[in-house]
């Protein structure tokens, strides 16, 4: 085991080694349990390894270039990424989505990050890859999480409500008028985890980044600032980006004409 | 002629494949009547409505409104003119006045004023509701009496057409007869209703249509 001078203890082989021995105990039990769950199991194990490592790899190169594009490109990649996920855990929501969810992801996306890096952090030069990416990473996980809630409950939602619409509709109700209940539950919804894991910080668990940066050997208050900032962004990048990938295609489920399009009007 | 529709034609989609509920209908109301519409189950009687009241997504023809064609009204414009009450009753949350009330909420009459609780009472009194205060929760209200708060609340609003898709189905007789007392009052002050039943027989339309098909006949009066 060799200390570090920033604090950190370095992980070997060995040590991999020793923790994928308890991965093999569990696969052991799963095996005489008849879990069935050997294979998913060693699957996932080796996925852990595999894409760890090479993000770990993949971070040291760009750390390595030092090159505002290329963190730019990255960030790009991390939104597309997370838009196409949005549109997956969303199977209800009408085509033409995926364009809104990759506006919401820019736009939030890059907003608060940089809001985060520049303004709060005030990191230099405003690209630097250790401060930008992870950051950036959080922000986005968090935001499609309460993204994808908040677009599969929106339509889920006013499905289940289709007769109500019809009748506001009906009474000269527009679109807004008419799934203004629908999208305000979904927002709700979407914004909720966000506010118990803000309320929980520090009680219940102690969060993911200070739990990194504590290890890392930080000062333990220096972390709780940093994640402060980090829960708040995140909050608002979670509330900002539900609030607009639902402005942005709630309309989608509606003709011209602003009648919902019902189950057994829709096409393909 | 108050309204009047034009080779009304809807394709469905929906199971079981591609078939043509509305072909190329054609129908003409006037002020003060009561047209009937009946015909088998799944006939399309309910898409019929939905295409008068401009609710059908990708209906074809054209529809007129005492003269003007519906291209000269904004869909919302024409809907509050052109009334279509659905079969499912939905009342919103909060009490029977909020739910009375909706219809003032919405742009398309934010230049009108919304009736005062007087009116409101008054109206809840003619349809043999007297017993319901306006500050009742609108979801304590029985099917009968939810039936015609609703359709009331339409009446409110003062469309020029009624389309009533089976109002009194599932009602007693008792909350029956008062929605067709509603509708007669109606017409009798000027309005035109289309209505959609298989349930009860009256003497009350003037007319009857029967949609089978994809066509609609004027069934002998």
């Amino acid at each position: 085991m060799n200390e570090l001078a920033g604090g950190v203890i370095e992980i070997s082989w060995v040590q991999l080694a020793i923790s994928t021995g308890f991965v093999v105990i569990v696969g052991i039990l799963s095996l005489r349990l008849s879990l069935g769950l050997e294979r998913d199991l060693a699957v996932a194990t080796v996925r852990t390894f595999l894409q760890l490592i090479a993000l770990g790899l993949v971070l040291r190169w760009v750390f390595g270039v030092d090159s505002p594009w290329l963190v730019v490109g990255i960030l790009i990649l991390m939104m597309a990424a997370a838009a196409q996920t949005i549109v997956k855990r969303a199977p209800d929501a009408p085509p033409g989505i995926l364009g809104s969810s990759m506006i919401t992801m820019l736009l939030t996306g890059f907003t608060v990050t940089f809001a985060v890096t520049g303004l709060i952090i005030q990191v230099e030069p405003w690209y630097r890859a250790q401060y930008v990416i992870p950051i950036a990473g959080m922000v986005l996980g968090n935001s499609m999480n309460g993204i994808a809630l908040s677009l599969e409950r929106t339509f889920a939602d006013l499905d289940s409500r289709a007769g109500e619409v019809l009748a506001l509709t009906a009474l000269g109700a527009n679109p807004w008028e008419a799934a203004g209940d629908s999208v305000r539950v979904a927002i709700r919804a979407g914004l909720i985890p966000t506010i118990n894991a803000m309320a929980a910080a520090g009680i219940v668990f102690i969060p993911g980044m200070m739990t990194g940066q504590v290890l890392a050997g930080a000062d333990p208050l220096e972390a709780a600032y940093y994640q402060i900032v980090v829960m708040l962004m995140v909050s608002a990048a979670t509330a900002l980006g539900s609030v607009l990938a639902v402005l942005l295609s709630y309309r989608r489920r509606f003709t011209a004409d602003g009648v919902y399009i019902e189950k057994g009007y829709r096409r393909g | 002629m108050l309204l009047t529709a034009e080779g009304l034609t809807f394709t469905s989609h929906a199971d079981p494949g591609p078939h043509v509920v509305l072909d190329r209908v054609s129908l003409a109301i006037d002020a003060g009547e009561i047209v009937d519409v009946r015909g088998p189950s799944g006939a399309g009687k309910t898409t019929l409505l939905r295409a008068l009241a401009r609710l059908l997504p990708d209906a074809t023809g054209t529809l007129s409104l005492a003269g003007r064609p519906a291209t000269d009204y904004a869909p919302a414009e024409w809907r509050s003119r052109v009334t279509l009450l659905p079969q499912t009753v939905a009342m919103r949350q909060g009490t029977v006045r909020d739910n009375l009330l909706m219809p003032w909420s919405l742009k398309v009459r934010s230049a009108d004023s919304a009736p005062p609780d007087g009116v409101l009472e008054q109206a809840l009194h003619d349809v043999g509701l007297a017993e319901i205060a306006l500050g009742r929760d609108a979801s304590r209200l029985s099917v009968g009496q939810a039936a015609r708060v609703a359709l009331l609340r339409a009446v409110l609003t003062g469309p020029s057409v009624l389309l009533l898709d089976e109002p009194d189905a599932n009602l007693d007789d008792e909350s029956a007869a008062q929605v067709s007392v509603m509708t007669e009052r109606f017409a009798a002050d000027g309005g035109a209703v289309m209505r959609v039943r298989h349930q009860r027989g009256d003497v009350m339309a003037h007319r009857t249509l029967r949609l089978a098909g994809g066509h609609l006949t004027e069934v002998g009066s």
